[in-house]
């Protein structure tokens, strides 16, 4: 198995796969079980990994492709059909996937509002106790006027409101409200990851997060990432369809993994 | 002395001569040895090419489809894994190209130098398979392919004919004029409809290099979902992959019908050489979801022009919907499958 060599990612000590990240094992072999079940069910990267090749694994001798095998964005988004397996399953992406697993832990009955203008479906997975909702941040005040209404009560009762999204659409959200007291917490792209805030990407969903020692930490139960020529890429770990697999989010952002020093856990550093 | 070869198109390089023997034979290109290949990696089940030489030259072909998956929800194994374990049926015949047979022969070979081939070919297949091998199914044969392949205790069943119009026309409304006036009539109002649809924009032509394969796979594989499973089959989708190199070829001609924002709402697929045309995929947007009227038998319409005017003998079109076929002037033309269980493969005298 080849280990990624990574520089420093903040006070962090490189390569993410060794013995000294926690569960990196299991992580790594979660990441090797996907791409083995996505190569024996999934069209594109049946096509890519047979016809190109791959690496870590190399599922066919010989055939090592290039970028390791990682999918560019733009092509995974036009090829959504070929990322649904052969027997079937949705063609959808879920732009909100991971929300649940990257939040900060919320009290009970708190709401979580995702201001997202793609018509994404409210998040699935938040805790239990937790409600959620999305609104389209350009219609606040054209359609969602009942929504806004409902968030000012719970301010005012001092129930928990976490608004997650875009810088920009955080700030027409707190314009169009009466408190100020909403929590927010910006998403953040790869490719300009600042200081705070939740990685996201349109088509993998939620990425990561920055833990409590101030470094961008991998959401590593759901999704796996490895260094490639080309950048990052990012595996969303388990069964779910589209599958997406060693996708270059950001069409190809440079960085590292390695291991937070605190947390023993892997880390990004772009 | 015959020699057989049998090699995996995934992994082994292309036998010799092969792209002569194919071009003798007039053979369509879901025999080229690179579209094998992609087809059989992007497969549920895979596919093994075997010829037969005398003197150097190949003289006979059979392409075998190893069916070891009928529930379809993964691909087939590597070819490293050497031979199957699991019980496993041998199929002979291309997939998607209907009304073929899947085994080929030299026009120099007799009818004796055929079946002694055959037994070749059912040996080899045999020793590269081993003993999971239950037996063989050589489906779409024609009449004079039997001759070939039946013997004691081989079973021969008839199957659904596949529609066959004979060029016997100087131009289109020849044929126009030879098909029932009240369908005749609707051809024609169809093609006006077709022609006055300011939205709908029809493009067509071999060797098409403008056409996204992702869009055109997901639209025959949503087609042919639509329709109710036929037992036993064991094709696979149509890759996208496939279909990016196929569609370039100057012997695959593509008909699309796309509406002013672009989006894909029917195609058809001819193959196309000296022997005949044959119409392979047709799919189409439901009219309830954006598609449009009176394509179909435009495809028809514009497939039989192109008949006419590159003086092939025939066009093949499928073995479904023969009715409506027949009013457009098909007629049928018989199909055999012919069963040889396991102890009775290379025993044809």
């Amino acid at each position: 198995m080849a280990l990624p060599r990574s520089a420093d990612a903040g006070g962090a000590e490189p390569v993410a796969h060794s013995p000294l990240v926690r569960g990196s094992r299991g992580w790594h072999a979660a990441y090797r079980r996907v791409v083995r079940d996505a190569f024996a069910t999934v069209p594109l990267y049946r096509e890519r990994w047979a016809l190109d090749g791959r690496t870590d694994p190399v599922l066919v001798p010989g055939r090592t492709g290039h970028d390791g095998g990682a999918i560019g964005h733009g092509e995974a988004t036009r090829r959504i059909p070929d990322l649904v397996p052969i027997g079937g399953g949705s063609a959808e992406p879920d732009p909100l996937r991971g929300l649940g697993s990257v939040l900060p832990r919320l009290d009970a009955g708190g709401l979580v509002v995702v201001l997202d203008g793609t018509g994404a479906r409210p998040p699935a997975d938040l805790r239990e106790g937790l409600r959620g909702c999305v609104l389209d941040p350009n219609r606040l005040t054209t359609d969602h006027t009942g929504a806004l209404a409902e968030i000012n009560g719970r301010l005012r009762r001092r129930t928990t409101v976490l608004a997650v999204g875009t810088d920009k659409d955080l700030a027409r959200l707190a314009e169009a409200l009466e408190d100020d007291t909403l929590q927010v917490l910006p998403t953040r792209e790869l490719s300009d990851l600042g200081s705070a805030g939740l990685l996201h990407d349109p088509l993998l969903g939620f990425l990561g997060n920055v833990g409590d020692c101030g470094r961008w930490h991998v959401d590593r139960r759901h999704v796996y990432v490895r260094e490639t020529a080309a950048g990052l890429a990012f595996t969303v770990l388990g069964k779910a369809s589209p599958r997406l697999v060693d996708i270059l989010v950001g069409d190809g952002v440079p960085g590292t993994v390695a291991r937070c020093p605190r947390h023993a856990t892997p880390v990004l550093k772009t | 002395m015959t020699r057989v070869e049998i090699v995996d198109p995934r992994s082994d390089p292309e036998p010799a001569g092969w792209a002569e023997f194919r071009h003798r034979l007039r053979l369509h290109p879901l025999w080229a040895y690179d579209l094998m290949g992609v087809e059989s990696w992007l497969a549920r089940n895979s596919v093994l090419l075997a010829t037969a030489r005398r003197d150097g030259r190949i003289v006979a072909a059979l392409t075998a489809t190893v069916c070891l998956s009928l529930r379809g929800n993964r691909f087939a194994p590597l070819p490293a894994r050497g031979r199957p374990v699991r019980p496993h049926l041998v199929e002979v015949a291309r997939p998607w190209l209907s009304g073929y047979p899947g085994v080929v022969f030299d026009d120099a070979l007799g009818p004796a130098g055929r079946r002694a081939t055959v037994a070749r070919f059912e040996r080899a297949l045999t020793r590269r398979l081993g003993p999971g091998l239950v037996g063989v199914l050589y489906r779409q044969l024609g009449d004079a392919d039997l001759a070939n392949l039946t013997g004691r205790g081989r079973l021969t069943r008839p199957v659904d004919p596949v529609a066959v119009l004979h060029n016997t026309f100087a131009d289109e409304e020849q044929w126009l004029s030879s098909l029932h006036k009240k369908r005749r009539s609707s051809l024609l109002r169809q093609a006006r409809a077709v022609a006055a649809d300011p939205t709908l924009v029809v493009r067509g032509g071999a060797g098409r290099t403008d056409l996204d394969a992702t869009e055109a796979s997901s639209l025959i594989n949503r087609h042919r979902a639509g329709f109710a499973k036929i037992p036993l089959d064991t094709r696979s989708p149509v890759a996208a992959a496939y279909l990016a190199r196929f569609l370039c070829r100057a012997d695959v001609h593509t008909l699309t019908y796309h509406d002013s924002t672009g989006r894909l709402l029917a195609l058809n697929i001819m193959l196309d050489n000296e022997n005949s045309a044959v119409l392979q995929h047709w799919a189409s947007v439901p009219v309830t979801d954006g598609g449009r009227r009176h394509l179909y038998f435009d495809a028809y319409r514009r497939a039989v022009g192109h008949l006419v005017t590159s003086g092939r003998p025939e066009l093949t079109a499928g073995r479904g919907m023969l009715e409506v076929k027949s009013d457009l002037g098909f007629g049928p033309r018989s199909l055999h499958t012919v069963a040889v269980p396991r102890p009775l493969l290379g025993r044809l005298s």
